[in-house]
């Protein structure tokens, strides 16, 4: 090993990653960098603004006192165990126990900032390499420590559990920490082959388990400061309306009313306990000025195929002329998707505490580079002076990355001269939030005379306004928009067909629309596979195998991989097996961040309702980190998938949100859950992303499904038969 | 208005609204943050506890209903409760959030039915998770019904 460079451990701020020791940090070196190279390769050749390309550290690593290995986490725990997942890849290398390991969010103060926040489920890949060359950094670290200590050389210590050993010489890393004055960096050591993973690869039980389950985990809305206010805001009831008149004077009386508090078109009302605030926000008398009234019906109309700008995100071969030309039968048909609710269990909300020193934020955000930020221009300081910490998020699914309220708790703390808890009421969480976009398809296929598949073109129309809310847009949404985000997943046509197109329509509307979990690929994948469904009935082939025999091209290891996932669903799922009566089976596929999930599904109908008997999930991940956690999320999916299948909707009257709370809005329940089997695949040589391809494919599957026991095809969500 | 009662076995007076919800104070006065809000209206099952005995969303509760009596929040579970050691086993939470609630209904829905079947674990816990724990919350329950007769 070279030692290239010598670090005094009193005064070594880094770059990209960083390791402190005694109480201050030594610096490592971590090559390009990974967000940087996601968002390089996601937006190729693209002009990024300022706050995407500089970076501060990703992530950083301490040893406690107590010999704990504590790892601090730009990207943030909403659920997906990425905590779990970034555990384990430490303990890899750094030959340390699970139990040793802790993993923190961290705040931006520290010098953290992840410009891209969390989502897109990149987390894991994005940091797989760099987190482990990291660990095996300061692994190699402390083993120098030793070697000088104990005046051996570096090659005869070992470690594990946290110890380095040399002979009968043992220390902990914490000792050695203690120890330790002047620290030598190693050049990046190489990684350990996938032979000798003791963790990576298997059952690894949640890192957050047990506080969790004891009730212990702490979210933005447990969060408190002494002398803490709480608030909450008069709600908008409309779209985009501005306030005309408000009557304060009866919330100003009501009990334990500090103030009612007005400012650039909002009040608040602040109070000395929750009940107060809400009870006195009830007497707030409001006039507003509504620009239009908008319904449900003008807002699909916006939002359909030949409306609006057309980017041809796919074009192979002709599809289009041999859609009109020559010999065959064109099969066409159109699909809707509606607006959609993240309806995480933990509404949105921040705790403030604004002093002339510094501004505190607690809040679970995604994105916490853009909140601080945000912060820092609201309350006309210097982000320097902001300080973003992050608690557990209760469920993020997009929701949690843009319009929440902490610009408005921020700047009523500086009001109020105290620290402010204000949350969303549910009621807000529906109403005044962004929506997943409705979208609308049109799919047309060249059947020839034999049947074969010649052409199929897609078109997808949905509104694109959903980087102009994450990036405050500076992002050419004109080169981005709809490609990143919307079309850029599941749109165009994996298929092996000689002829394909698939083009997105964008368009504005005026109502927010944003990020949700998976957002172009859930109405994608929902109409590119029920019309896959519907080709192979109209061909009168089997629904699995005639996927396969479009999959053809062994050059093309997307359409190789997805061809594995449908053997195994064939097989796992007892696709060839006798269908018991009133039972349909259906099957669809995704394919997103690299990952290929298939869901193979039995339904019935019972009582006029649809009901899922049974979902196999397969799921190529690429390397697989945590089967646990992989299971976890496919489950999850699962459920959130025949949710949205069979429930869920947004739709729209009078500007407004006809969704309060969850009566009018139904979710699956416990009495929804199927038999659900998971099989986990592993094709490739780098973990993708789990939290999103899965899915997918569950609403395209049950509508498979029906087809195949009514001849019915639906090709609107929520299905209604 | 000054209101006496029992949380997690401790004698407790609060000096507040008595129509404040029971969740609010039960959260922002003792300080107990297990128990959830996630709708205010007793939708989805995040703010349940059990006040003597019964089970109770607690949004919806004033607190002077808890006069005098036993109010018992996750907190009050020992962690060698059943129902934890059975989440615990099969892993439930992902964010976590709904947790608390989901078990308080379970530890609640076990007393009166040891041996339950899937049937009337859906019929009667009828909670919301946005994550999709559900279905190892019906293994859960399960689970924690066959560790309580240990
Ligand atoms: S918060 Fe009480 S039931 Fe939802
Ligand atoms: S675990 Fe997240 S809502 Fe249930």
């Amino acid at each position: 090993m070279t030692e290239d460079k010598k670090i005094n451990s009193r005064r070594n701020f880094l770059k990209r990653g960083a390791i402190v020791l005694g109480g201050s940090m030594v610096a490592s070196y971590l090559g390009c960098n990974p967000m940087r190279r996601f968002v390089a390769q996601t937006a190729e050749g693209m002009d990024l603004p300022a706050d995407i390309s500089s970076f501060n550290p990703d992530f950083w690593f301490q040893i406690l006192p107590d010999n704990l290995v504590l790892l601090k986490s730009p990207k943030v725990e909403m659920g997906q165990g990425i905590f779990t997942g970034y555990a384990m890849m430490a303990a890899e290398e750094l030959n340390v126990s699970m139990e040793q390991m802790r993993v923190e969010h961290a705040n931006t103060a520290s010098g953290i900032e992840d410009a891209l926040g969390t989502g897109g489920s990149n987390s894991t890949l994005s940091l797989f390499k760099p987190i482990r060359e990291m660990a095996a950094t300061l692994r190699e670290i402390l083993k120098l420590g030793a070697a000088a200590i104990w005046k051996v050389p570096v090659a005869q210590i070992t470690t594990q559990n946290g110890i380095l050993q040399s002979g009968a010489q043992k220390m902990t890393f914490a000792e050695c920490v203690a120890a330790t004055k002047q620290w030598t960096i190693p050049k990046t050591p190489a990684l350990k082959p996938a032979s000798e993973f003791k963790y990576i690869g298997k059952d690894v039980k949640r890192i957050d388990l047990k506080t969790k389950v004891m009730g212990t985990a702490q979210y933005t809305i447990d969060s408190h400061f002494p002398n803490m206010a709480y608030a909450t805001m008069l709600p908008c009831p409309y779209f985009k309306a501005t306030l005309k008149t408000v009557n304060t004077a009866a919330a100003e009386k009501s009990p334990d009313v500090l103030k009612v508090v007005q400012k650039d078109g909002w009040v608040a009302v602040v109070a000395k306990t929750q009940y107060a605030a809400l009870s006195a926000a009830q007497k707030l008398e409001a006039t507003w000025d509504v620009p239009q009234m908008l319904q449900q019906a003008a807002l699909e109309a916006m939002v359909t195929v030949g409306k609006g700008t057309e980017v041809n995100v796919q074009k192979v071969g002709n599809a289009k002329s041999v859609l009109e030309n020559g010999a065959g039968k064109v099969y066409k048909q159109a699909f809707r998707t509606p607006f959609g609710a993240h309806a995480p269990m933990e509404v949105n909300g921040t705790v403030a505490h604004v002093t002339k020193d510094i501004a505190i934020i607690v809040l679970g955000t995604q994105q916490p580079s853009i909140t601080k930020s945000l912060v820092a221009k609201a309350l006309g300081i210097n982000k320097k002076m902001v300080d973003i910490q992050i608690p557990f998020l209760g469920g993020g699914f997009g929701r949690k990355g843009m319009m929440g309220n902490v610009v408005e708790t921020a700047q009523l703390s500086q009001i109020m001269g105290r620290p402010i808890k204000m949350m969303f009421t549910r009621e807000q969480e529906f109403q005044n939030s962004f929506y997943r976009p409705l979208t609308h398809h049109v799919l047309s296929a060249k059947i020839g005379e034999k049947g074969d598949i010649q052409a199929i073109t897609h078109d997808q129309a949905t509104p694109d306004e959903v980087l102009k809310f994450v990036t405050g847009s500076t992002l050419p949404l004109k080169l981005l928009g709809a490609d990143f985000i919307s079309a850029g997943h599941g749109a165009s046509l994996l298929y092996n067909i000689p002829n394909k197109s698939a083009t997105v329509w964008g368009t504005e509307i005026p109502m927010p629309v944003g990020i949700w979990r998976g957002v172009g690929m859930y109405p994608n994948t929902f109409a590119v596979e029920s019309f896959m469904n519907e080709l192979a009935h109209e061909t009168k082939k089997d629904a699995l195998d005639f996927r396969i025999g479009l999959l053809t091209d062994v050059n093309d290891s997307i359409a190789q991989r997805t061809k594995k996932v449908l053997e195994v669903l064939k097989e796992k799922s007892g696709w060839t097996t006798a269908k018991p009566a009133g039972v349909g089976r259906g099957v669809s596929i995704a394919n997103d961040r690299k990952s290929i999930a298939g869901s193979a599904v039995e339904v019935a109908i019972v009582e006029g309702k649809i009901k899922v008997l049974r979902v196999t999930q397969v799921l190529d991940v690429g390397m697989i980190l945590n089967p646990e956690g992989i299971r976890s999320q496919m489950e999850g999916c699962v459920m959130m998938g025949i949710s949205g299948a069979l429930y869920e909707e947004v739709t729209v009257k009078d500007s407004q949100v006809s969704m309060s709370n969850f009566h009018e809005f139904p979710m699956a329940t416990l009495a929804d859950v199927p038999d659900i089997q998971t099989v986990i695949l592993a094709n490739a040589h780098e973990p993708y992303g789990v939290g999103e391809p899965p899915l997918a494919p569950i609403a395209p599957a049950i509508s498979g499904a029906i087809l195949d026991l009514t001849g019915k095809m639906l090709r609107q969500l929520p299905l209604k038969i | 208005m000054k209101i006496s009662f029992k949380i997690n076995g401790q004698e407790t007076t609060l000096d507040v609204d008595p129509q404040m919800p029971l969740l609010w104070a039960v959260r922002d006065e003792l300080k107990l943050t297990a128990t959830k809000y996630g709708c205010g209206k007793a939708l989805c099952g995040a703010c349940t506890l059990h006040v003597d005995g019964d089970m109770l969303r607690s949004c919806s509760i004033p607190i002077e209903y808890a006069s005098g009596k036993n109010v018992t929040t996750l907190e009050g579970l020992p962690e060698s409760h059943p129902v934890k050691q059975a989440w615990m086993e099969l892993q439930v939470p992902q964010c976590g959030y709904c947790q608390p609630g989901f078990m308080m209904a379970a530890a609640h829905f076990l007393q009166t039915h040891p041996n339950p079947t899937d049937a009337d674990i859906q019929t009667n816990i009828t909670n919301i998770c946005r994550c999709g724990t559900q279905s190892r919350i019906l293994k859960a329950v399960k689970r924690a019904a066959e560790l309580s007769k240990k």
